[in-house]
């Protein structure tokens, strides 16, 4: 596996994303300027030039028509992909942590930080197709964080946008509903599965498939897979470091975990034991299968190729690494999954 | 010519434009020129087939394809930029549930191997992978490979004394080094510091006559006497060098006089040269 490096942002980078078909990656750093990049041979179609400062989080809608970008400077901008030009901006109270395009496109999730005497919120805006240039700054929905639970970090809108789910600071997560922001249930998926104390849920990402189960990465070196529907915890990953990122593969039943030792901490230790590398997971079998080198700090986003084909990993050197998996990737099977499909054809 | 040559001095520098040739089996020659960093003029053939690659993507992707940079991109030429993509070095998944097993025999045997490159021995007589003195063609080639050095070195002496001895196996010898006229090496002189004694902590009036009749009389007659001086004031810094006539002699001063005062300051003696 030859991978691709990505040296288009000059400071750590905070979240790569796919779009739908795969072809497209959406880089943000904590520099502030975007970038999008061809997946195939990793050519930089451009950046988004016009944020003052660090970019948390980046989403595209499902044609590819647009991205929006959630900043420190206390916006969000939207942009036009094709020509990379900001066509509109939402001025926040406060710093934009996780930005997100509802999956019928109608809508955009923002999670707003708890800081400067505010409130967290999960804050959502209809998005005006017709003429982007003529955005609703006024939100269409806030949910406000609930007394008895601490401040949302990450979420995330599951199949149809029927709910809404966010990992708080205290490592709990919660379901709202979609539409009218009702709170429904939580439950608590991290610090239960050891003694850490950062229990801080860095990153929410869905089943590529059907929408229908989550991962979650946790800073108590945990990751959870939980059903949307039931809200139980179907499985824990359990690994050696902070997680700061996890991913679902398709094709694979396979979980990619990214993290590793604080940034802090970094010069402090070797790169052998800074625990840098992505880790793959078998989703059913919960056992770590394989890792892979290269980033040399801490991984702070990982994004799955929607057709499972490849992946990219951005980490906190400034580095995005796009790998697109060999044949032995694809031909890794567990003894069990190969006696079931032979005894199947044989069925048949 | 068709450009125009601004100047003259220009007109060596410049790098003729590439030609293309078809060839008849379809593949294509590039001669191109280019400087390499000596400054120098290279020639590039370069034969190359074109291979045309068709591949079945979603509508969109192919409208995606085409669109034209911008930001940072703007003005940059299709294709990845250098400056921002590059291939990485190849990195492994071995997926399995043993992975970290297989990983640390990886490792184990690279470090194997490192260690065997290290330590590679070979014989002098065969050049097998044994102690010369453990070569089990000793007896038979041993004899015949020692007299062949002999003869080697001999011959190399004679060498030696034809070209004045000025290169030795192709390496320049100075002069102060080199053989005399009858081929003995020049033996090494260097002064004999075993009887010498460092004193210090001296006080900066003190010279070396005061050393030599006041303080060092009894244990005279001394060799050498030496203040140690600031090169460009020429006061002392507080040092000495004094060499005795004997060791036991240096030995007595040392013993006596350590730890002693002489002008309002007190003294310090030491072997210049550490005992062994």
């Amino acid at each position: 596996m030859r991978p691709i490096k990505l040296m288009g942002h000059e400071r750590s980078l905070t979240q790569v994303k796919f779009n739908r078909e795969g072809d497209l990656i959406f880089s943000v750093a904590k520099d502030n300027a975007a970038s999008i990049w061809y997946s195939s041979n990793g050519e930089r179609l451009g950046t988004l030039e016009g944020h003052r400062g660090t970019i948390w989080s980046i989403a595209v809608d499902l044609e590819t028509k647009l991205c929006a970008t959630g900043s420190a400077d206390l916006s969000i901008k939207l942009w036009d992909v094709s020509t990379g030009e900001c066509v509109y901006t939402f001025d926040m109270p406060t710093p934009v942590r996780r930005v997100e395009f509802s999956p019928d496109n109608k809508k955009l999730l923002a999670v707003t930080d708890q800081v400067m005497g505010q409130i967290g919120t999960i804050t959502i805006f209809d998005i005006n197709y017709e003429d982007v240039y003529n955005q609703n700054a006024e939100p269409s929905l806030v949910i406000t964080t609930r007394e008895d639970a601490k401040k949302v970090s990450v979420a995330a809108w599951t199949a149809n946008g029927k709910y809404i789910i966010a990992g708080h600071e205290d490592g709990y997560i919660s379901k709202y509903d979609g539409t009218t922001g009702a709170f429904i249930e939580t439950v608590q998926a991290h610090g239960i599965h050891n003694t850490e104390t950062n229990l801080l849920v860095t990153d929410i990402q869905l089943a590529p498939e059907d929408q229908s189960y989550f991962i979650t990465a946790c800073k108590d070196k945990c990751s959870v897979l939980i059903d949307v529907e039931t809200f139980q915890i179907l499985k824990v990953y359990k690994t050696d470091a902070p997680m700061n990122t996890a991913a679902i593969t398709s094709k694979k039943d396979f979980v990619i975990l990214g993290g590793g030792q604080e940034a802090r901490n970094v010069t402090t230790t070797a790169e052998s034991q800074g625990k840098f590398e992505a880790r793959f997971y078998h989703k059913i079998f919960i056992d770590e299968i394989g890792r892979v080198k290269g980033h040399f700090g801490p991984l702070n986003t990982i994004a799955a190729h929607p057709d499972g084909t490849a992946y990219a990993s951005g980490g906190e050197d400034g580095y995005i690494r796009l790998h697109h998996f060999d044949k032995s990737y694809f031909d890794f099977e567990y003894d069990a999954e190969r006696t079931e499909r032979a005894i199947a054809s044989g069925a048949t | 010519m068709s450009s125009v040559i601004k100047s003259w001095a220009d007109a060596e520098d410049e790098i003729p434009q590439p030609e293309v040739t078809t060839n008849p089996d379809g593949t294509k020659t590039v001669i191109s020129y280019r400087l390499n960093t000596k400054g120098q003029k290279v020639k590039i053939t370069q034969k190359i087939k074109e291979v045309k690659v068709q591949e079945r993507v979603h509508p969109s992707i192919a409208i995606r394809k085409n669109w034209s940079k911008y930001g940072k991109e703007k003005n940059t030429p299709p294709g990845p930029d250098t400056r921002t993509t590059q291939l990485g070095e190849i990195v492994e998944l071995n997926l399995g549930t043993s992975w970290k097993e297989v990983e640390k025999q990886e490792e184990e045997a690279q470090e194997e191997k490192k260690l065997q490159n290290v330590q590679r021995i070979k014989c002098r007589i065969c050049g097998g992978e044994h102690f010369t003195s453990k070569c089990p063609f000793k007896d038979t080639l041993g004899a015949e490979a020692a007299a062949n050095e002999l003869a080697n070195a001999e011959a190399a002496a004679a060498q030696d004394g034809g070209d004045d001895g000025s290169m030795q196996n192709g390496k320049y010898v100075p002069r102060h080094m080199r053989r005399d006229a009858s081929g003995n090496l020049p033996v090494q002189q260097g002064r004999d510091d075993s009887t010498t004694l460092r004193v210090s902590q001296l006080n900066n009036i003190v010279d070396e006559d005061m050393l030599r009749n006041e303080l060092f009389a009894r244990y005279g007659p001394l060799q050498r006497v030496t203040v140690v001086r600031d090169r460009d004031t020429g006061d002392s810094r507080g040092f000495a060098y004094v060499a005795f006539a004997s060791e036991g002699l240096a030995e007595q001063a040392l013993n006596e006089l350590n730890g002693k005062g002489y002008h309002s300051l007190i003294l310090h003696l030491e072997w210049s040269k550490k005992k062994k």
